[in-house]
């Protein structure tokens, strides 16, 4: 007989005007277990979790917590209540340090600073979390501030917690401490609920799993054992995902490469070496893999490909042009279209729509002339929304207010699309997308690698560099470890390589 | 709902949530929110005005008055708005590009000064026709002139061009006071200081012989040049561009640094254009205390208006009626003249709350 739920949601209807974003969706999630919420952006996973932590009122259906119906009207009730939540952009302060964050969260924490911080260190002792107390926020890596905050929800007594999508930016090794950390809270006796749309993780911890679909639940909290991959994704999406083209054309190496780079060395905001004398091509029709844990010159290298970094040495060449370091417009004339590592801070243009950001690629140049022909450009913006492989929102939405997940399917898109293609430099192109909208982004990269462009692609998932790239170049603290034939490797060669960088 | 068919559509949720903010009050009921903020400063004016012991049924009559009572009334709020106007289309201009531009008071005041000079410079015995096309144009180009200063310290060292426009104004303000006690005194001015009247064949001729100076069609007609210029070419769009994000600007390949100063630039040439027609239209002369706190005025015009020439018009009028009402005030309710600025200061935090609350929601 297993425990009675800590928290039941049943019969939850919500609705957005007409639309209807939950359907009658029962969940329920009982101490020392993991329920997996599964399920496509838009599903209706993040409404259903905004409804159990208060953000949400439901029109419909009911909360209970130990049996008892309760309504939350806002997240302070659900909290008191013992409902943690970890969102998926942490809600810490940068400024502020470990101890200030979790103050202002847990109330009756003591006033004296040394017994504050003896009392977080031994929190997170228990929970098998380390923290330093008094560190700044902004000096931690995105994996310990997802400690920080997990821990804030503990220490606040939650009783159950919930996590959306908290792999979503973590390097393999990151994953896999976070998954640890999960399966000990649950052996405490917590109750786990996870988001996410990743199987492997799914499988890995979850005791149940639930899938939703449309606002409806599809799959009710079952033993993911019960599945197949292909299952869980069918039930998800309602298609079935179409597998990757397993035979491709070998790299033509006599050509012209679409992007030399030679004895590159780039400085980072802080001042210190970001890449060090990096030196690599990619050839015409080639997909490079650049793989490593963030932070280790992928961005610097990126944006010093781009003409972005004026301090860059080194040579740079894009299809034959010769990019001068700081002169962003040597690149993008030689073909270069960029896809950034935070295309909110990077390619996000504050009131303007997405109409207008599908000309800002510095190709499609609206500038060429003293006028804007928006008549044509949303002629032609109409058509690309409806050949795009991705599903494009309106194009008179206004881009900063869309999630990232459709951000990024627009500066996808626009880049799919340029004219004069000849190196895509992509940062996580899986970033923010459902597994339908991946697969139909590999395939693109594909179509593109075939028509003779090169691609040069950052990315920290290795399932989707081995399933992709051509040869992976793996970066570690700047300099390049190496450069490797996915065919002959193995991702624990990969991944010693990015950690150690060097072969074992 | 049942699971929806083609799940490869838009993703639900992001349409709903897409959708309640295009629905939001402020595209539509933009104009009525403008309305409410207006209503809502004149309301706690009154309640001011209350405090002081006047009657503020009364004394808002009694601006009115002052300033539609009649068509001369009219005339004089139409005139004062004028440079207002300018004043708020240079500020208008470098918002765009995420520039704030305070300098337009000195920028109004250095064209009125280049205008005036330019004058001197031709002689009385040149005819109208060539004298006040050349003025208005020297001091067009010295108000670019005077902003440019900013622009080109905000890309080669950083400095901040808010501080520089406004710093900028005092030493305008100085040049014109030097000017008209020192080298430019009207020397019949019986120890006033100012300059020598312009001869009214270099005075902007009125319309239809009342009391309107044709510079107020060119300020209509500068604004809607201005919201061509900004809505309508590739150079307005890359103003929107590097004001928006200036990174996701220059990653696509716009130059940046001298969009910045173009925009400043041209937010001084229209304000420099604006002093040129003050100067020429109504002050005939210069003296230290001609346009004082016109180019701050045109400053709130613009965030009024939240950076559309278009509105900046009925923003720079309003404005420009409250100016002229104030007038009044002495007389009505004993109370200074600059009284009305407590009104234009309610006016602004009034409209600028209602815009941030825009801001958040989008």
């Amino acid at each position: 007989m297993p425990p009675e739920a800590v928290l039941a949601a049943r019969g939850i209807t919500m609705r957005f005007g007409d639309v209807v974003a939950n359907d009658g969706v029962d969940f329920d999630v009982r101490p020392g277990e993991v329920h997996a919420l599964l399920g496509e952006n838009g599903a209706g996973k993040s409404t259903l979790m905004k409804v159990l932590y208060g953000v949400n009122q439901p029109q419909e259906g009911d909360l209970r917590i130990d049996g008892d119906t309760v309504v939350f009207t806002s997240p302070v009730h659900a909290r008191r209540r013992g409902i943690g939540m970890v969102f998926q952009d942490l809600r810490l302060v940068p400024a502020l340090t470990v101890h200030e964050n979790i103050a202002l969260a847990v109330p009756g924490m003591p006033r004296a600073r040394d017994a504050a911080h003896a009392l977080i260190v031994d929190a997170g002792q228990s929970h098998g979390i380390t923290v330093d107390p008094s560190v700044t926020i902004r000096q931690l890596s995105l994996a310990e501030r997802q400690q920080v905050e997990i821990l804030r929800a503990l220490m606040a007594e939650a009783r159950v917690l919930i996590l959306d999508e908290p792999t979503s930016a973590l390097a393999p090794q990151e994953v896999d401490a976070l998954l640890t950390t999960i399966a000990a809270l649950r052996d405490g006796g917590l109750a786990i609920v996870l988001i996410t749309h990743k199987l492997r993780e799914a499988r890995e911890v979850a005791d149940r799993v639930t899938v939703l679909r449309g606002g409806v639940v599809v799959v009710a909290g079952r033993n993911p054992a019960d599945f197949t991959d292909p299952e869980l994704v069918q039930h998800m999406v309602g298609v079935t995902v179409p597998r990757l083209p397993e035979d491709r054309a070998p790299v033509a190496r006599d050509h012209r490469p679409a992007l030399e780079v030679a004895q590159l060395d780039v400085d980072g905001h802080d001042g210190r070496r970001a890449v060090s004398d990096a030196t690599f091509d990619v050839a015409a029709g080639e997909i490079l893999g650049v793989a490593g844990v963030s932070g280790n010159g992928q961005r610097e290298l990126a944006d010093a490909v781009m003409g972005l970094v004026a301090s860059a040495e080194g040579r740079i060449v894009v299809a034959g042009q010769r990019v001068r370091p700081g002169q962003p417009r040597d690149a993008l004339d030689g073909g270069a279209v960029h896809l950034p590592e935070d295309p909110v801070s990077d390619s996000v243009v504050g009131g303007l729509t997405v109409l207008e950001h599908l000309v800002l690629d510095g190709r499609v140049h609206p500038w060429g002339s003293l006028r804007v022909d928006w008549a044509g450009i949303e002629k032609e913006g109409a058509l690309l929304r409806e050949a795009a492989p991705l599903n494009l929102a309106p194009l008179k939405s206004q881009m900063a207010t869309l999630s990232g997940g459709n951000i990024q399917r627009v500066l996808l898109a626009r880049a799919f699309a340029a004219d004069g293609l000849r190196l895509l430099v992509v940062a996580y192109p899986a970033r923010g997308l459902d597994i339908a909208s991946v697969r139909a982004t590999q395939t693109e990269l594909l179509r593109l690698r075939a028509e003779g462009v090169g691609i040069l692609m950052v990315s920290e998932d290795l399932d989707e560099l081995f399933a992709v790239a051509d040869r992976i170049m793996v970066l570690h603290d700047g300099h390049v470890a190496g450069i490797v034939d996915p065919a002959t490797t193995t991702r624990e060669d990969v991944g010693r390589l990015m950690l150690q960088g060097a072969p074992a | 709902m049942t699971a929806s068919d083609d799940v490869l559509s838009l993703p639900a949720e992001e349409g709903i949530r897409e959708g309640l903010r295009a629905w939001r009050p402020g595209n539509a009921g933009g104009l009525a929110r403008w309305v409410a903020a207006v209503l809502g400063a004149f309301g706690v004016y009154a309640m001011f005005l209350v405090l002081q012991g006047a009657d503020p049924v009364a004394v808002l009559a009694a601006m009115a008055d002052s300033a539609i009572g009649d068509a001369g009334s009219v005339a004089d709020t139409l005139e004062r708005a004028t440079p207002l106007l300018f004043g708020a289309l240079a500020v208008a201009v470098p918002a765009r590009a995420g520039l704030f531009n305070i300098g337009g008071e000195g920028q109004l005041l250095i064209g009125a000064v280049a205008a005036a000079g330019t004058a001197r410079l031709l002689g009385p015995d040149t005819a109208g026709a060539v004298a006040l096309p050349a003025m208005a144009l020297v001091g067009g180009l010295a108000g670019l002139g005077w902003a440019l200063i900013a622009g080109v310290l905000r890309v080669t060292t950083s400095t901040n061009e808010a501080i520089t426009t406004l710093l900028m104004n005092y030493i305008a303000g100085l040049i014109l006071t030097w000017l008209v006690f020192g080298p430019w005194k009207d020397p019949d001015s019986l120890g006033q200081a100012y300059s020598t009247r312009l001869p009214d064949s270099q005075q902007l001729p009125s319309l239809a012989g009342g009391d309107l100076h044709t510079g107020v069609l060119v300020g209509l007609a500068v604004a809607a040049a201005t919201w061509l210029l900004l809505r309508r070419t590739s150079w307005g769009f890359q103003l929107r561009v590097v004001g928006g994000n200036s990174e996701a600007a220059r990653r696509a390949g716009l130059r940046v640094s001298r969009l910045q100063v173009a925009a400043l630039a041209v937010g001084g040439l229209l304000a420099g254009l604006g002093g040129a027609m003050e100067i020429t239209g109504v002050e005939e002369r210069l003296r230290p205390e001609m346009m004082v706190g016109f180019g701050f005025i045109g400053f709130l015009a613009s965030w009024l208006a939240r950076h559309d020439p278009l509105k900046a018009v009925v923003a720079a009028v309003v404005l420009g009626g409250i100016a002229i009402g104030g007038n009044g005030l002495k007389v009505t309710a004993g109370l200074s003249g600059s009284a009305v600025n407590i009104l234009m200061a309610v006016l602004l935090l009034a409209v600028l709350g209602w815009a941030r609350r825009d801001t958040n929601a989008a």
